[in-house]
């Protein structure tokens, strides 16, 4: 049995990285995400905000502020590597696909940062 | 599939069925929690929709509100929200499982440490509300 050890697939390099993103990923998304989806996906709809709340202009001067860009960068972004990492598990354990692991990684944590790149993108050109 | 190449040689993985997390109410809940993934990757890309109707200008950023006041919209949004709002309760479950809070020589007990984290999420959706609404 001493063999056992070997057989093991052994952690990336990466995984210390991929696991503080994940972390940090699901608490901004526990923390913040649930009230601006509520404020945007429900009560928008809903008519329960004052009518300029969400106006263009006051929208982009709040957007403008380099303190909403950042706090939107974080907002957005990191629950995107939270999501990616679950998601690679979701298609392992749950979709019972068990092959091409690192092409999943791959898809999933590219798609993280490609949607940060996109991010940063819509963040600048505002 | 009952052998993987994970390392350097062959494992033995049990055949499983693909509907094992389907079998128990611990199972499932596990499931949803990991699926509740689904849920926050949608509001991301959401606001991220948003923030680029903002930057093309006011029509488009309208458009998009628009979009948000529809009906279909409205419905995939409290799909989204019960799936978030789920993802917020298991996460700080797990956090006050984790986080060990002292206090001088004392442990808090984790249901507090869980009500100071609910605590925390509510008093910060209040802030963002109010920021967002009012300000």
């Amino acid at each position: 049995m001493t063999r056992a050890k070997s057989t093991k697939p052994r952690p990336s390099r990466l995984e210390p990285v991929v696991w503080s993103l994940f972390a940090a990923g699901g608490t901004v998304a526990a923390l913040l995400l649930p009230v601006h989806v509520a404020i945007l996906g429900i009560a928008l709809a809903a008519g329960w905000l004052p009518s300029d709340a969400l106006s263009y202009e006051r929208a982009v001067d709040l957007v403008r502020h380099p303190i909403t860009k950042v706090y939107l960068g974080v907002l957005v972004a990191l629950p995107l590597y939270h999501a990616a990492h679950r998601l690679r598990f979701v298609i392992h354990h749950q979709l019972g696909l068990h092959g091409g692991r690192r092409l999943v990684a791959a898809a999933c944590y590219g798609t993280a940062l490609a949607g940060t790149a996109l991010t940063v993108v819509a963040l600048v050109r505002i | 599939m009952s052998v993987t190449q994970g390392g350097r040689s062959p494992v033995y993985v049990r055949p499983m069925p693909r509907t094992w997390w389907l079998r128990t109410r611990r199972y499932r809940r596990f499931a949803i929690r990991e699926l509740t993934s689904v849920a926050v990757a949608a509001s991301s890309v959401i606001l991220l929709a948003l923030l680029f109707a903002l930057s093309r200008g006011r029509d488009a950023y309208e458009g998009f509100l628009g979009w948000l006041d529809s009906s279909g919209a409205v419905v995939l949004s409290a799909i989204i929200l019960a799936g978030v709002v789920y993802h917020t309760i298991t996460w700080l479950r797990l956090t006050a499982h984790i986080q060990v809070v002292r206090l001088g020589r004392r442990v808090l007990p984790r249901r507090l440490v869980l009500a100071g984290l609910l605590t925390l999420w509510v008093a910060v959706s209040a802030i963002v509300a109010y920021l967002h609404i009012w300000l």
